[in-house]
């Protein structure tokens, strides 16, 4: 199986840029230097490259949205805040192939007539920080960032710029706030970044698998990246494989491959051969599936259809014999922990919903309850100004509307029928 | 101009409205908490959510600019579920301490309480979360931050009209809290506009703290007499006490601000007051009626000018006094005792401190009043001062409680050289103590008037209630005073005297109370 | 008592200026160097950045409490964060923050004694395909086991 990503990831010294160069790297981006700006942004329209980071927004139509005025500068911001639960993807392609998001950065930056770009990388993930320090240190010194890159005439600055532990900066406007120096909170839209973003200037914000996917594309052409994936889905995709499998792991498959595949083929099935109880698809903030719902195409739309999400491609395997209880309230205490506090919705909703499921699950549920629940959700979704409280809402309600009973013996009894363990 | 429709009924409003005030404008309330007209627009409360056609989601109103032929309705099931939801978990954390706190009766919360929630509480008072109760975080503020709903008002007031960001937020989630840095309390002159714009009792003024309680209130409008600035201000009294002032909006003035110096001005409204006419023998005060203490007073300036001539007598106006006040005092003066030694206080004590936004450098609400007038100020004051050091007065009618800078030692050394001194005041102060006989005047906020302020506008100031004591409206006491010296005066109250002000003086031609209206007219005079 | 940054740490200040628009784009770059300067944010470190960038403590207090990474209080010479999250919490980690513990002897929050070891739970570490994980200071350990814990933890010096 053809891969974009993956395919030298197995050695260790990929990630040096002779070693990188040794397999075709940066030409793609001394091609693009050849081509227009245009004709590169047309190339990953063809491609249909989907933003990885979760939203799943057509990336070429996003380059797209910026102003034609070049009177004011522009930048291009690296999202690499990987911090869905469940997803992992984004700090293997730093960690193994680093030039891959530098060539990307260049790529883009070129189209997008970008002089500054900055990769936003989570502040927990210091190595990779390093490694990609290394790598752009490295592209200075070759050539392929600063002034006049391989003598085009085309300068672009490259800074990694580090978070400091905060989930809501995935979100692109949350980062942009925090690359100014300031409190993650989500801004207003509109203005859309790509208008008024980082530093007030037109941004593009783009997902790290994003942006490394396109060298392959400028290399092969978007036509035959598109036609590795489904319909409006192009090429592969990094899909996080964890919890109770056989094999987690990041796996590179086209874009559109069963869900149920990517669990039993590829990820090896459950664990300690145990049945399967729930699927979270696409990480913690998607609505959870049950076992006979994941014989479904991995794609955008397909997922959408079944009520639940693709997202940054995390998949989370909960095997049988978990109190989903118990797994609702870990990931209830983690967006609690995590919204910013700006909105009332999410502030008040993320902290009461923890405190709701942690009574049940510690055997002190009321009645009303769960009722409580929904209509805690229901005032929480497409309320605020981000979607951190639909993320928090969503796996709340679906895992009440799928696994209700739990939720009630846990009343009923007045206790965890677990036993309070995972 | 886009025109839009709010439940049905249809409006234009300039490009760039927002729906928020483009309802506003047909009197359809949207309620909001951290929207506020004089800072940017932060959307985080999320109380003005409303139903836009062909937007899936709700919208805020406060940040939703208004589109040509956009359909808004806040009428629906699905908004007031929406309100009260967000109401509802505003709630969660908050104390309900009404009972002990001073917004209580003007609190944002308590009012869309009544009007969108009445909904029992689904949460449970052992989850609350507690946080820190009465800070004094300095300037004129304590903060409570368990009532706080995290509006940020306060924190862009502080970044952008003080700019000195003292206050912010800390920690997130609903660990959330606003809160000074320790040992960095704040440090601005115009802290008591964060206990005006803090819509729930989180941010309350230590000034007014337990006082009142605010139902009992009453409010008139009146202009601050700190500074030259003559910002706009409701003054709130019970009785003939006043309780607070707070500023009135007025964009060509003050916007929605004042300082925290002006904002204590009233207290001298209540304290330290004259409310009986007296005259001053061997040291020892005794009451006088106020009939025959006028006509002493008239008769003891007209002899005196009979006597040594009109050079020998002399008024000092004051820069506190109204346009009304100063042009029949300039009547007085001129016409009836013909004397040229009359100027007002221009110097006054204290700093003289000014910055680049709302306080002057003259702590005098109408300098610029008795300047248009034609009052001498700056060298004739100080000539007239030295006049009067030289023993060449001897008989002075003082206006205003103070004699330009000069302490209570100066002024008496200084008031000791007049035979005879007569004093229209509202406080105790140098000059009581000295004169001879003191009428005890009307404060601002027991009279009506105009001041010109620092830059020509003339505002009007109005009486919230009758004088205190025994004192008496300046007019009425200045009317008498000139009739009994043969002015002919046949003024009635400050209108009166107004019109015929705006008939003979040129900077205040064609002016009428009604031409000046709520929010003040320029003279015709050059800018400053 | 006021701190300041080493010589070394200036420079790099003063490098990181270069690469943003804007002074306060260094704020949370400049607290990272804070934390390794001093060992922990402290309120002197608080006023000294918020001296360099050009703002208020109080702002520069909201970023620092806003991130979970910067230490307001000091830690042990260790900082042990075991990831709490849905992946790893599938994998065992309940037991194994247990494990922490007893072994360290304090609870999630607490320091040792010596100061050797602060015990921290972490939100998810975005490393779920090797749950489960922790972070020791800046390095992590991937699929954790109570023997491999303990063999971690016994080598640090």
């Amino acid at each position: 199986m053809e891969t974009v990503l993956t395919t030298h990831f197995a050695d260790d010294a990929y990630r040096r840029i002779d070693v990188y160069r040794g397999f075709g790297g940066y030409d793609a981006l001394r091609k693009a230097l050849s081509m227009t700006p245009e004709g590169i942004i047309d190339e990953v329209k063809k491609a249909n490259l989907r933003g990885r980071g979760g939203a799943g927004f057509p990336a070429g139509v996003k380059w797209g949205f910026l102003p034609k005025d070049l009177s004011r500068p522009r930048v291009l911001v690296v999202n690499a805040d990987e911090g869905e639960p469940g997803t992992f993807k984004d700090r293997l392609v730093m960690s193994r192939g680093p030039h891959l998001l530098v060539e990307g950065i260049a790529i883009a930056a070129f189209a997008l007539r970008v002089h500054r770009s900055y990769v936003y990388i989570r502040g927990e993930f210091v190595r990779e920080a390093r490694i990609l320090d290394e790598a752009v240190a490295e592209a200075y010194a070759a050539g392929f960032l600063g002034k006049n890159i391989l003598g085009s005439g085309f300068d672009l600055d490259l800074t990694v710029h580090r978070g400091a532990g905060a989930y809501i900066c995935g979100e692109e406007t949350s980062l942009i706030n925090s690359l100014e120096g300031k409190r993650g909170w989500p801004r207003l839209k509109p203005p859309f970044p790509a208008s008024v973003g980082a530093f007030s200037l037109p941004t593009i914000v783009n997902n790290v698998e994003t942006l490394a996917d396109v060298p392959w594309i400028i290399t092969h052409g978007g036509e035959k990246f598109a036609a590795m994936g489904v319909e409006k889905n192009g090429g592969t995709r990094l899909i996080g494989v964890s919890g109770a499998v056989n094999r987690p792991g990041v796996y590179e498959l086209p874009a559109g491959t069963n869900l149920k595949e990517i669990i039993y083929t590829h990820a090896g099935g459950v664990k300690d051969g145990k049945a399967l109880k729930a699927v979270i698809p696409g990480g913690s903030s998607t609505p959870v599936l049950r076992p006979n719902e994941i014989d479904v195409s991995y794609d955008i739309e397909s997922m959408a259809k079944i009520g639940t999400m693709a997202g940054s491609g995390g998949v989370i395997v909960i095997p049988e014999g978990t109190c989903m209880v118990r797994a609702l309230s870990v990931l209830m205490n983690f967006y609690a922990h995590e919204s910013c506090g700006q909105c009332t919705p999410c502030r008040e909703g993320t902290g009461w919903l923890k405190t709701i499921v942690g009574r049940i699950e510690a055997g002190k549920g009321k009645a009303g309850d769960v009722e409580l629940i929904l209509d805690l959700c229901d005032n929480m979704m497409g309320r605020t100004i981000c979607p951190l409280s639909d993320a928090a809402a969503m796996p709340a309600q679906s895992f009440v509307w799928k696994f209700r009973e739990e939720f009630d013996r846990h009343i009923g009894e007045q206790k965890c029928p677990y036993g309070n363990r995972f | 101009m886009p025109t839009l429709t709010i439940n049905g009924m249809t409006v234009d409003v300039p490009q760039g409205t927002s729906i928020l005030n483009a309802a506003k404008e047909i009197g359809v309330e949207i309620p909001h908490y951290c929207y506020h007209p004089k800072l940017s627009v932060a959307g985080n409360c999320r109380m003005c959510l409303v139903e836009v056609e062909k937007f899936p989601k709700l919208q805020t109103a406060c940040s939703t600019v208004v589109a040509d032929g956009m359909v808004v309705r806040t009428d629906t099931e699905k908004v007031r579920k929406a309100v009260t939801g967000v109401l509802e978990l505003m709630l969660t954390s908050h104390p309900i301490d009404c009972p002990i706190c001073d917004q209580a009766g003007e609190c944002g919360l308590q009012n869309y309480y009544m009007k969108f929630g009445l909904h029992k509480s689904r949460y449970a008072l052992e989850d609350k979360v507690h946080k820190k109760k009465v800070q004094d975080i300095g300037g004129q503020i304590v903060l409570d931050a368990e009532r706080c709903i995290l509006c940020s008002r306060c924190v862009r007031f502080l970044d952008e009209v003080t700019g000195t960001r003292e206050l912010h937020f800390f920690q997130r989630g609903n660990r959330s809290e606003i809160s000074i840095f320790p040992g960095k309390p704040l440090e601005n002159d115009y802290t008591g506009n964060l206990a005006d714009i803090c819509p729930v009792g989180a941010l309350t003024s230590k000034d007014f703290r337990f006082k009142c309680r605010v139902w009992f209130l009453k409010a008139f409008d009146s202009i601050c007499t700190g500074c030259s600035n003559g910002c706009n201000v409701d003054a709130h009294h019970k009785g003939d006490i006043l309780y607070r002032l707070k500023p009135r909006w007025n964009d060509a003035v003050n916007q929605a601000w004042m300082c925290d110096s002006g904002r204590l001005t009233y207290k001298a409204m209540n304290e330290a007051r004259l409310l009986t006419p007296f005259v001053l023998e061997g040291g020892v005060r005794k009451v006088a009626p106020w009939g025959s203490l006028l006509a002493d007073v008239a008769f003891r300036l007209k002899s005196a000018a009979e006597k040594g001539g009109p050079d020998r007598v002399a008024v000092i106006a004051s820069p506190q006094s109204s346009n009304e006040e100063l042009y029949l005092l300039r009547g007085l003066a001129t016409s009836s005792l013909r004397t040229g030694n009359l100027a007002f206080t221009h110097r006054v004590a204290g700093d003289g401190f000014a910055d680049d936004f709302l306080i002057r450098a003259d702590k005098n609400p109408n300098s610029r009043g008795a300047e248009l007038l034609g009052i001498p100020g700056a060298a004739a004051f100080d000539a007239l001062l030295s006049k009067i050091a030289g023993g060449g007065i001897d008989a002075l009618l003082v206006f205003g409680n103070v004699v330009g800078a000069l302490s209570e030692e100066e002024t008496a050394g200084l008031l000791a050289k007049v035979p005879f001194v007569a004093q229209v005041g509202t406080n105790e102060g140098p000059v009581s103590k000295a004169a001879a006989a003191v009428l005890p005047s009307a404060s601002v906020a027991e009279r009506g008037g105009t001041f010109t302020n620092h830059a020509g506008r003339v505002q009007r100031f109005r009486s919230g209630f009758p004088p205190r004591g025994k004192a008496r409206n300046p007019v009425e006491i200045l009317v008498t005073l000139g009739n009994r010296l043969g002015a002919g005066w046949t003024f009635a109250g400050e209108a009166s005297v107004f019109k015929a002000l705006a008939e003979t003086e040129a900077p205040f031609a064609g002016m009428t109370y009604d031409s000046i209206g709520m929010f003040g007219q320029e003279a015709m005079c050059p800018r400053k | 008592m006021s701190v300041a940054f080493s010589e070394a740490a200036r420079a790099e200040f003063e490098r990181l200026l270069t690469r943003y628009p804007d002074r306060k784009a260094v704020i949370l770059p400049a607290l990272h160097l804070a934390q390794k300067e001093f060992g922990h944010v402290s309120d002197e470190a608080i006023v000294y950045v918020a001296e360099l960038v050009g703002t208020s403590p109080a702002e520069i207090e909201g970023v620092a409490t806003f991130y979970t990474m910067y230490n307001r209080k000091p830690v042990g010479k260790y900082h042990v964060q075991i990831c709490r999250n849905i992946a790893c919490s599938l994998l065992g980690a309940e037991h194994l923050i247990e494990h922490l513990s007893e072994k360290l002897g304090v609870k999630p929050g607490g320091t040792t004694p010596d100061g050797k070891f602060t015990l921290s739970l972490a939100e998810c570490l975005g490393s779920c395909g090797t749950a489960p994980v922790m972070q020791v200071n800046d390095d992590y350990y991937e699929k954790l086991t109570v023997e491999s814990i303990d063999a971690i933890l016994d080598k640090l010096p």
